[in-house]
């Protein structure tokens, strides 16, 4: 089975890209241990009146070591000087080690495609208007986590929701608490942002999504048997039949996970590129057979780190009993229903039809009988 | 036209109840197939079929307590039921009225009265559609409305996916029954003889 997000790889990725990138000179022999000596202190404040502007993180220089160890950036080897490129030695004989007003981080050094998308971005532009929002406004500092296991529940909150509360707009889009629970922002707000439905584990009974862990425990076998045992054809996509015997293994395991199915954004640069009006407004868009929005289904073994394995899923799955706990109107309609409408309509106008056929084709035949009843109405009156 | 006798078949409610019932199926129709097909048919916009299709909604749903207000207030409920003792053999002399004596200009068989207007054909069919039919459509169409709210009554009955079903496959049996209603209509003495009756409550009795 294809592993469509090679987290393994993307993260060497980044990692070369920050090594060749970042002015580190001297830095390089800077351990985190050496911050976190200082960092890890929970006291450790900054006076706001030292010429830093008065925010919460100017005051606050504690690190929790044990998160910042779980975030995305340590996962891929990013140290803490790499980041704070500007501190490229630490003087111990000063009450402060080393600079102590330091450079804002440049995250651009290493993401530079989203830096990039971003510039063009209406929260980019803000700026005109005295607003300045940087990437630390979504992503906050140093405990960023991958998102691309998160729900749009926790995509929303973590990200837009923070500034915007999308019930105080959107008054033209019906069902908007349907859509806000199943749909990702960027979704319709960066149409050209590659998306995909994500299936993942989610228990009913008590209301979580199951972790990676937890369905390979059930299941009693390791991630690549995991791959063998849903992929028996080894094409490398999960059609319906082979949906259908998840479900059955599922269920002889007296697992009863539903398959919860959201539309989010692929992890891609271009997520950041949200402008005014460009938000995708014409339903028909989602709402219609053979959607584009339909495309790509994945299933998601979801880690503790954040990341997640993907899984490439059949689209027909969506159109299918298989997926019986989602449904977008049109979009995911099943074929079968509407052949079985036809033949409904078609018989409904054919006992109309071919009654009023005969019926016309029989109104001499009622004429003559009426004629006859008449007749002999007539004769029996005068035979009396 | 001196032989023929008027009888006060459909109460006033009734009549209100059936052409907002009508109304309001026919506007479901419409809206449905706007919905389901928004990528072949251009009718209006898709979001106003949504809107259109839930006010219709809830004004069938309306009208639906209506009729069954009337119909138990006044004990009138009974004529949608059947007698089973008869039934077979007054269905197969209906049938058989419908698929040739009606041909051969026969007399229809049941001889509508207030207390039993509906012969035992129509008794079957409206008693499956008033009492199951119509109401799961409206159920399922009330789920499908606030799909979020109603989430864990869905979750109970299946998913999403069985709710849709159950509304989708009803929609085309609305669909396909409302053709069919409207040619029988045209049975009476003359094609448009039911309609006035259900205009004016009184049907001509020859």
């Amino acid at each position: 089975m294809k592993k469509l997000i090679p987290p393994v790889g993307f993260g060497l990725a980044v990692a070369l890209a920050c090594l060749a990138a970042a002015p580190m000179a001297g830095a390089a022999s800077i351990e985190n241990s050496e911050c976190f000596a200082c960092h890890s202190d929970e006291s450790l404040t900054r006076s706001a009146t030292e010429g830093m502007n008065h925010s919460r993180m100017s005051e606050l220089l504690f690190i929790d070591e044990t998160q910042f160890n779980h975030s995305v950036h340590h996962n891929n080897g990013i140290g803490c000087v790499d980041c704070h490129a500007d501190i490229t030695k630490l003087n111990y004989n000063q009450e402060v080690p080393h600079k102590k007003q330091l450079d804002l981080v440049n995250c651009t050094m290493c993401h530079e495609e989203s830096s990039n998308a971003f510039k063009d971005s209406v929260h980019m532009k803000i700026r005109g208007k005295g607003i300045t929002m940087n990437c630390n406004a979504c992503h906050g500092y140093h405990y960023i986590t991958r998102q691309e296991s998160l729900s749009v529940a926790d995509r929303t909150n973590n990200g837009c929701a923070k500034c915007h509360n999308p019930y105080q707009s959107h008054d033209w889009l019906p069902q908007k608490n349907e859509h806000f629970s199943f749909v990702e922002c960027v979704v319709c707000h960066v149409p050209e942002a590659p998306r995909h439905i994500r299936l993942s584990f989610f228990d009913l009974m008590t209301n979580k999504f199951y972790s990676s862990q937890e369905i390979l425990k059930i299941l009693g076998i390791t991630e690549s048997e995991f791959r063998l045992l849903l992929d028996t054809n080894k094409d490398e996509i999960i059609n319906v039949k082979e949906f259908e015997n998840l479900e059955l293994i599922l269920r002889q395991k007296n697992v009863h996970a539903i398959f919860h199915a959201e539309l989010v954004a692929k992890m891609h640069p271009s997520v950041h590129k949200i402008n005014r009006g460009q938000a995708e407004r014409d339903c028909k868009t989602c709402h219609s057979a053979n959607s584009p929005y339909f495309d790509a289904v994945t299933l998601v073994l979801t880690k503790d780190d954040g990341s997640s394995d993907h899984f490439q899923v059949d689209r027909a799955v969506l159109e299918s009993f298989s997926l019986r706990h989602f449904y977008a109107l049109g979009g995911t309609r099943m074929k079968l229903l509407d052949k079985i409408g036809f033949l409904l309509l078609a018989g409904g106008f054919s006992v109309v039809l071919g009654h009023l056929a005969v019926r016309i084709a029989t109104i001499p035949l009622r004429r003559k009988n009426e004629y006859e009843a008449k007749q002999s109405s007539i004769q029996e009156e005068v035979s009396r | 036209m001196s032989h023929e006798k008027l009888i006060y078949i459909h109460p006033a409610p009734v009549r209100v109840w059936h052409w907002l019932n009508a109304a309001g199926i026919v506007l479901l129709v419409v809206t449905g197939f706007q919905i389901r097909y928004a990528e072949i048919l251009n009718l209006m916009p898709l979001k106003d079929s949504v809107s259109l299709h839930n006010f219709a909604g809830f004004g069938v749903i309306a009208a639906y307590f209506l009729w069954l207000f009337y119909y138990l207030s006044t004990g009138k409920i009974i004529i949608y039921f059947p007698d089973p003792s008869t039934f077979v053999a007054k269905a197969v002399k209906q049938a058989k009225f419908y698929g040739y004596g009606i041909f051969r200009g026969e007399p229809n068989p049941h001889v509508m009265t207030p207390e039993n207007k509906f012969n035992v054909l129509q008794q079957k069919a409206y008693l499956g559609i008033m009492f199951v039919l119509l109401p799961a459509q409206m159920i399922s169409g009330v789920f499908l409305w606030k799909v979020k709210g109603y989430s864990d009554y869905i979750h109970l009955l299946g998913g999403i996916r069985i709710i849709d079903t159950i509304h989708v496959l009803f929609f085309f049996f609305f669909a396909s029954f409302l053709v069919v209603h409207c040619y029988l209509a045209t049975l009476g003495h003359t094609p448009l003889a039911h309609f006035k009756a259900m205009i004016t409550g009184y049907e001509e009795h020859h």
